[in-house]
């Protein structure tokens, strides 16, 4: 679902701190007709211009608070991502971005599903072993690697 | 009496998302646009803002706006995530509670129905009973493609990870629970999707799209309606097997190339347990020869709503709308337009009940 849109357009920015370019970011969308639990997002699969940034790279900002690392969001058991809201992901990636064009590969990872698992699938080894950004049982609406082209603002 | 009409506001989810329509705006639609439509049902993590937590003024300007347009809030739909607590999974008990709080949400949003996903066990669906008859909110389970309506053992495995352990039994299980309580506040869901019997258009297109063309794509899709019009279902299922072999082999190929998942005769045996319905479709076709008709060229509407007249079925036929999801790998040109998709789909309803 809503392959095209799931990085959102003119939203790639380097993130500044105290004078000092600590990473980059852009906003993204729920690739889902429904909003879900902030508990259940697992972090995203993010490559850009061909570099993998694993989900400890990543900090996720959304509903006015500053950004979280992932292992926080997993705590916001009834904190909701709504359907309608961009969240904005930021990556540690010392200097930034160059200006320009940068290619973004991305897919969500996250835990929403229908209920209880079905067979070959096992609820209790999800708690331990969830997949990890990249894996398609993370994004069940939208389970392929879709590209963007972006400009750094 | 007779059959009601209704819209779950699910149909016009891409509007939602993308800012173009508020649920305001879907409520102001439905009863301006529908001719006689009034029905409402809300996917409850979509149309509820900071669900599950709205605010009062949320909840005032909801049963205001239903007042307003003389509609009526049918059903909820709730889901059920079983990692939402994510250091264990949930056990039946806060399956239980999580039932019982959307209960309380529906009724104060004027809900007769709140929808369960299909694997929510029976054990927790009886904890909340008590409080679903204190306040005559009822819990319904929905039948979706592809459980069948009674244990059908001939179906092949499945291991979809979203499909509960007892899917080929379920439905089976819920009547028996049903007969078993005497319960008035759980009943079933039809999902009209259960009588698709050929792959819809939308979806055959967005999955073969994974592997030729979109130009190819269409093609393709064309040529299986008409080998599926002039020479059967077999030759149809052959056609695409030799054009695309991995879409066959690809874990949705089973859902689309397998025929029904129920008859919709089986309508009969599920007859006193039918609170609501799903209006599932994809893509309203024009019929050939007959300007401003429109018809679901996958699914068997007519033969449906024929046996749900006959049954004498009352409550209400809510249109669910998927065909956009499967359209928005293409850009801009390529979405669908929602608000068109569910006119057509009540020209077609309001022929077929006789309004």
């Amino acid at each position: 679902m809503y392959d095209s849109y799931l990085v959102v357009k003119d939203t790639l920015q380097n993130d500044v701190e105290n004078g000092k370019t600590v990473g980059f970011s852009f906003g993204v969308r729920l690739a889902n007709y429904r909003g879900i639990f902030l508990s259940l997002v697992n972090g995203f699969y993010v490559e850009v211009d061909g570099k993998v940034y694993s989900r400890d790279e990543q900090t996720f900002e959304i509903n006015g608070r500053p950004a979280r690392s992932m292992d926080e969001i997993a705590k916001c058991y009834w904190e909701h991502w709504d359907m309608q809201d961009m969240g904005r992901v930021h990556i540690l990636e010392e200097g930034g971005l160059a200006p320009g064009e940068h290619k973004i590969t991305y897919m969500e990872c996250n835990l929403a599903y229908y209920g209880y698992h079905g067979k070959g699938c096992d609820d209790e080894i999800f708690v331990k072993n969830p997949p990890q950004p990249g894996d398609p049982m993370g994004s069940e609406k939208t389970p392929i690697k879709n590209d963007y082209v972006l400009e750094l603002r | 009496m007779g059959i009601k009409r209704g819209v779950s506001l699910y149909s016009y989810q891409q509007s939602e998302w993308f800012g173009r329509m508020t649920w305001r705006d879907q409520l102001e639609e439905v009863a301006m646009n529908l001719g006689g439509a009034t029905g409402i049902e809300i996917i409850s993590e979509a149309t509820i803002p900071q669900y599950p937590f709205p605010s009062e003024q949320f909840i005032f300007d909801w049963n205001n706006e239903i007042a307003r347009w003389n509609l009526k809030a049918v059903t909820m739909d709730c889901y059920l995530d079983v990692m939402q607590f994510r250091t264990h999974v949930m056990n039946h008990k806060e399956a239980a509670q999580r039932l019982m709080y959307d209960l309380r949400l529906a009724k104060k949003m004027g809900f007769e129905n709140i929808r369960l996903v299909h694997s929510v066990p029976l054990e927790a669906i009886e904890m909340a009973l008590p409080l679903a008859e204190e306040l005559n909110v009822r819990m319904t389970n929905e039948i979706h493609s592809p459980y069948p309506i009674t244990a059908n053992l001939n179906l092949p495995d499945v291991d979809h990870a979203f499909m509960g352990a007892d899917w080929k039994y379920r439905h089976s299980q819920d009547i028996a629970f049903i007969e078993r309580t005497g319960t008035k506040h759980y009943g079933l869901q039809p999902d009209m999707g259960i009588f698709q019997y050929r792959a819809p258009r939308p979806m055959l297109g967005y999955l073969l799209r994974s592997y030729v063309s979109a130009e190819e794509a269409g093609r393709i899709v064309d040529e299986y309606y008409r080998v599926f019009d002039e020479a059967g279902e077999s030759a149809a299922n052959k056609y695409m097997e030799d054009s695309c072999p991995a879409i066959m082999e690809s874990k949705f190929g089973f859902m689309l190339f397998s025929g029904m998942s129920a008859r919709p005769e089986e309508l009969y045996k599920i007859a006193p347990y039918i609170y609501c319905i799903h209006g599932k479709f994809y893509k309203m076709t024009e019929i050939p020869g007959k300007p401003g008709q429109y018809e679901e060229s996958s699914i068997r509407y007519p033969e449906a709503i024929k046996v749900l007249k006959s049954i004498g079925y009352d409550g209400y036929i809510d249109s669910e709308y998927e065909g956009q999801r499967s359209q928005q790998d293409m850009g801009d040109a390529g979405l669908a337009d929602e608000v068109e998709e569910v006119r057509r789909h009540h020209e077609m309803l309001k022929r077929l009940i006789g309004e």
